[in-house]
């Protein structure tokens, strides 16, 4: 299945969904809904949420897997943490 | 396949500069630390035998004979001013939480390239040179006779150690903004006033050491 776009390619702006289907019953769904705040988020940084969370919130866990330094992967986390709270301030 | 080794190749030169001028983003805590205090005390005692001083955060200077404990101290005081001086700022200019062994553990490894400073101005030549220079500035007599090599070995010494200071500086800019995550303006500013600082404050702490060890 392909990844969920959370920025349009053409104008830069945030995309929204239109459409929901059901694979079982092909039921579908339409109507305007807005992304959750983690899926506006780049594909790396959803990855790197994920496994912030699978690694139980450790970053030096998450520093020995990424073979990343602590304060860098720190740095990281707190860049998706001031995307986060941009993304619920606009809301 | 070519685009694949050209992209190998790139990888591995990107990596490289990555290792050279942000070892930062792979090492800090305390593996950074035990290796930057054992690679600045290295570079203490191979300055004690040229009688190499690192009197400052950024200084180095042919002087005069010392015991050992003094070459170190006056590397690890080095250390601890930047450190310190940094840290400080960091609590300043940063809006993320930092570790303090991440800044003093950066900041150790930061002072690598003196090691090949210390290294660079052993040879005998470059500092029969040194002093020939120095005792012509003071307008007293020569106490060594140079010979011809020396100023080849000291205009390349000089060139050595000038390349170290700058990948140091490098290398200390980028310890302060991975390890207190500050970037732009304000970090470039905040270093550089923290550089200064740091500066002054090791000059005037190694100079009252050796006033009051005698040693001045």
């Amino acid at each position: 299945m392909k990844k969920l776009p959370a920025i349009c390619p053409a104008c830069q702006n945030q995309l929204n969904i239109k459409k929901l289907s059901c694979q079982k019953c092909s039921t579908e769904i339409e109507g305007l809904f807005e992304l959750p705040p983690l899926a506006r988020l780049s594909v790396e940084d959803q990855e790197f949420t994920l496994q912030f969370v699978k690694c139980s919130g450790s970053l030096k866990e998450m520093a020995r897997l990424l073979k990343l330094s602590y304060p860098t992967v720190r740095n990281q986390l707190d860049k998706i943490i001031e995307q986060i709270k941009d993304v619920e301030n606009q809301e | 396949m070519v685009d694949d080794e050209i992209e190998r190749g790139n990888q591995q030169k990107n990596a490289l500069q990555q290792w050279l001028f942000n070892p930062f983003q792979f090492i800090a805590g305390g593996s950074a630390l035990l290796i930057g205090l054992a690679i600045t005390l290295i570079t203490a005692y191979l300055g004690s035998l040229s009688n190499t001083h690192f009197d400052g955060v950024l200084d180095l200077h042919i002087g005069k004979a010392a015991p050992l404990w003094f070459f170190l101290t006056e590397v690890l005081i080095d250390w601890l001013c930047i450190s310190v001086v940094l840290l400080i700022a960091g609590f300043i200019v940063s809006h993320s939480s930092f570790r303090i062994i991440d800044v003093f553990s950066t900041q150790a490894l930061a002072r690598a390239p003196y090691l090949f400073a210390a290294i660079a101005v052993m040879p005998k030549g470059f500092v029969r040179f040194a002093e020939y220079l120095a005792s012509k500035a003071m307008q007293q007599a020569p106490t060594s006779t140079i010979q011809n090599s020396d100023a080849l070995f000291f205009v390349l010494g000089t060139v050595v150690v000038i390349l170290m200071l700058v990948w140091m500086v490098t290398l200390m800019y980028r310890a302060y903004s991975v390890s207190c995550n500050v970037k732009g303006g304000r970090a470039v500013g905040s270093f550089i006033a923290g550089l200064i600082i740091a500066e002054i404050l090791s000059k005037t702490a190694i100079w009252q050491l050796a006033v009051r060890t005698g040693l001045l």
